[in-house]
C-alpha cells in the first residue's frame, strides 16, 4: 500500500477499542434523535432546493387546492355582511296605490302604528321619493322628461326588533289585503332567502375544504412516493449500515412537512391578494350602502393556522406513502 | 463468533443455495469462502446480515440466534457488523467524509467524535485527503476503500465482504486484501467470499470451499499452499 497511515495502529482511535461501539462517546438517545431531526430537516429542505422547479410546482398545485377554499370562506364571509348590512334596517315598504290622497296614506300608517308587533311607521310622500331618485346616479337627467310625479306614497313600516318572523309575515299579508295598497315590499323573506343560500354555501365550502385536503394529501403523497422510488438505491445503502426504518423515513416526512409548509403560505399570500383585489369594488359598493360596507377580511389567525394545517397534512401524506412504500424494504 | 449449523436456503422457485451447511468461525479468525459462481458464497454472507433468511438450520453470531432477531432488530443487528460490497454502494451525491459517517450517525454518536472516528478510517485506508470529494471522482480501487472505511468506523465484531477486489486490477486487489488482513490483526472477525483463488493463496488464511451450496473443503491457514 502506498498510502501507509502515518499514525501506528494501536494508537489510531480507530484501532485502541476494537469492536467496542464506542460507548462514553455515544450521545443519549434523545440528544441523537434531536440532532439527526434537525439533520433531516436541513438535507430534505436542500433536496427541494436542489431541484426547485419540480418543488415550485408541486407547492404551486398545493397552494392552489388550499386558496380555493380559503377564497370562497372569504366571498361567503363578504356575501353574508353584505346581507346583514342591507337587512339592518328591515323595513317593509307598503306602495299605495297611484291617486291615493295624503289623509288616506297618514290614516293608514295611524292603522298600522297600533298594531303590537309595530314599532314605527313613516309616510314617505312621492316628492320624498323624487328626490331620493334624483340623488342616484343616472337618474336625475331622465326625471326631467316626466310631466308630473308618478310616484304613490309608500308607507315605510318597521317591524320591532323582538317581533317574531310568523307576526311579521302575518303583518306582510294583511297589509296585501288593505285596500288602496298596490305593493308590499318585504326585504324580511329576501334576506331570509339570502341566509339558507349562505348556509348552503357554508357547507359547500366545507366539503370542497375536506376534498381539496384530500387533493393535497394526495400530492404530497405522490411526490414522496416517487421521491422514495428515486432513491431506492439510497434507501438500501442506509438499511444495510443499520439505519431503522423510522431513520430512513426521517427526512422524506419533513420533505412533506416543507411542502405543506411553503404551499400553506403561499395560498395565504393568494388569499391576502384575492382580499386587496376585492376591496376596492366592495368599498364602491359600501358607498351605496351609505358607508355600512368594507371588506370583512380573513383573520389573522385563519392566515396563520392555514401553514400549519397544510404542513400537517404534508407530514400525514408523507407518512402514509412511506410506509406503505418501506414496508418492504429490510 | 459465527456459527453455522445445518442451514440450508431454498430461494423461492426452488434453487438450493446452501444445502445443510456447518461451519464456524472463531473470534479474531479471517476466513476465505470461495467456489464457482453460484455456489453459494453470496447467499452465505446475505444470511449473516440478514439481508436474508435461512430455510432450515441455525445460524448464531456472537451468541446471538439470529433467527430470533425480529425485523425491529435488523438495525441493530447491521449495526454491529460491517459490510463491504463488490459495487461498494456508495451514496454518489454525499462526500466521502459523509459517507463514512453513516453508520456513526445512525449509531447516534456525537459529532465531535464522529469526525475523529471518520478521519482515523480515511487514514487507515490512505484517503483522508480525499474526505471533501464526491465518491464519483475516486478510482474504483479508492471507491472500495471508501467502502471498507465505512465498513469499519463502528469498529464492527464482524467484517464480511463479498467479492471486494472483483473489480479491482491484480496489484489493487492484493492492497485492499493487506487491509482486511490488518484488521484482523487487531482483533476483528473478518469472513471474506471471493473466487480469486491465486489472491486467496497469498493471503495464507482459511478457506472454505463451496460448491453448488455444500461444504466440500475447510482448509486451515497453516495448510494453505
Amino acid at each position: 500500500m502506498n498510502t501507509q497511515p502515518e499514525i501506528p495502529l494501536n494508537e489510531s482511535p480507530l484501532l485502541s477499542e476494537p469492536h467496542s461501539r464506542g460507548g462514553r462517546h455515544r450521545l443519549r438517545p434523545v440528544a441523537s434523535w434531536r440532532e439527526h431531526h434537525g439533520w433531516s430537516a436541513a438535507a430534505s429542505l436542500r433536496r427541494l432546493m436542489s431541484r426547485p422547479v419540480g418543488t415550485l410546482l408541486t407547492v404551486a398545485v398545493m397552494a392552489i387546492a388550499l386558496a380555493l377554499p380559503l377564497t370562497f370562506y372569504l366571498l361567503l364571509g363578504n356575501v353574508q355582511k353584505m346581507g346583514e348590512a342591507m337587512g339592518q334596517n328591515q323595513t317593509i315598504s307598503v306602495f299605495l296605490q297611484p291617486g291615493q290622497s295624503a289623509a288616506s296614506a297618514h290614516l293608514m300608517a295611524k292603522q298600522l302604528r297600533e298594531r303590537p308587533e309595530v314599532s314605527a311607521v313613516a309616510v314617505k310622500t312621492p316628492e320624498q321619493g323624487m328626490d331620493e331618485l334624483a340623488k342616484m346616479q343616472g337618474f336625475s337627467g331622465a326625471l326631467h322628461t316626466l310631466d308630473s310625479n308618478p310616484l304613490p306614497y309608500v308607507l315605510e313600516v318597521q317591524p320591532k326588533a323582538d317581533a317574531s318572523a310568523d307576526s311579521v309575515d302575518r303583518l306582510v299579508s294583511d297589509m296585501h289585503g288593505l285596500s288602496g295598497v298596490d305593493q308590499v315590499q318585504d326585504a324580511g323573506t329576501w334576506r331570509q332567502r339570502l341566509e339558507a343560500l349562505l348556509g348552503v354555501g357554508q357547507r359547500a365550502v366545507l366539503i370542497l375544504a375536506a376534498l381539496l385536503a384530500l387533493a393535497v394529501l394526495l400530492v404530497v403523497g405522490n411526490t414522496v412516493r416517487v421521491d422514495i422510488a428515486s432513491r431506492s438505491e439510497e434507501i438500501g445503502v442506509l438499511m444495510l449500515v443499520g439505519a431503522s426504518r423510522a431513520f430512513v423515513r426521517r427526512p422524506y416526512l419533513y420533505a412533506g412537512i416543507w411542502y405543506g409548509l411553503f404551499s400553506g403560505v403561499l395560498a395565504a399570500g393568494f388569499a391576502v391578494l384575492v382580499e386587496l383585489a376585492l376591496a376596492d369594488p366592495v368599498a364602491r359598493l359600501g358607498q351605496v350602502y351609505a358607508g355600512k360596507l368594507h371588506i370583512d377580511v380573513l383573520p389573522l389567525w385563519l392566515l396563520g393556522a392555514v401553514p400549519v394545517a397544510a404542513a400537517v397534512l404534508g407530514w400525514l401524506g408523507a407518512r402514509l406513502v412511506s410506509a406503505w412504500q418501506l414496508r418492504k424494504a429490510a | 463468533m459465527i456459527r453455522f449449523d445445518q442451514v440450508s436456503k431454498r430461494y423461492e422457485g426452488g434453487h438450493e443455495a446452501l444445502s445443510q451447511l456447518s461451519f464456524e468461525v472463531g473470534a479474531g479468525e479471517m476466513a476465505f469462502v470461495t467456489g464457482h459462481s453460484g455456489a453459494g458464497k453470496s447467499t452465505l454472507l446475505k444470511l449473516l446480515g440478514l439481508i436474508e433468511r435461512p430455510s432450515h438450520g441455525v445460524i448464531t453470531l456472537d451468541g446471538q440466534n439470529l433467527a430470533k432477531v425480529g425485523r425491529a432488530g435488523i438495525p441493530k443487528l447491521r449495526r454491529r457488523l460491517g459490510m463491504v460490497f463488490q459495487d461498494h454502494r456508495l451514496l454518489m451525491d454525499r462526500t466521502v467524509f459523509a459517507n463514512v459517517e453513516l453508520p456513526l450517525m445512525i449509531g447516534g454518536m456525537a459529532p465531535v467524535e464522529r469526525a475523529r472516528r471518520v478521519r482515523a478510517a480515511l487514514e487507515k485506508v490512505g484517503l483522508l485527503a480525499y474526505e471533501r470529494q464526491l465518491p464519483a471522482t475516486l478510482s474504483a480501487g479508492e471507491q472500495q476503500r471508501v467502502g471498507i472505511a465505512r465498513a469499519i468506523v463502528a469498529k464492527p465484531m464482524l467484517l464480511i465482504a463479498d467479492e471486494p477486489t472483483g473489480n479491482l486490477d491484480p496489484s489493487l486487489a492484493v492492497e485492499i486484501m493487506d487491509l482486511f488482513a490488518e484488521f484482523q490483526a487487531i482483533g476483528t472477525t473478518v469472513l471474506i467470499a471471493s473466487h480469486d483463488l491465486p489472491l486467496i493463496k497469498r493471503m495464507r488464511k482459511r478457506v472454505v470451499v463451496l460448491d453448488h451450496g455444500r461444504l466440500v473443503a475447510d482448509v486451515a491457514a497453516q495448510e494453505v499452499l
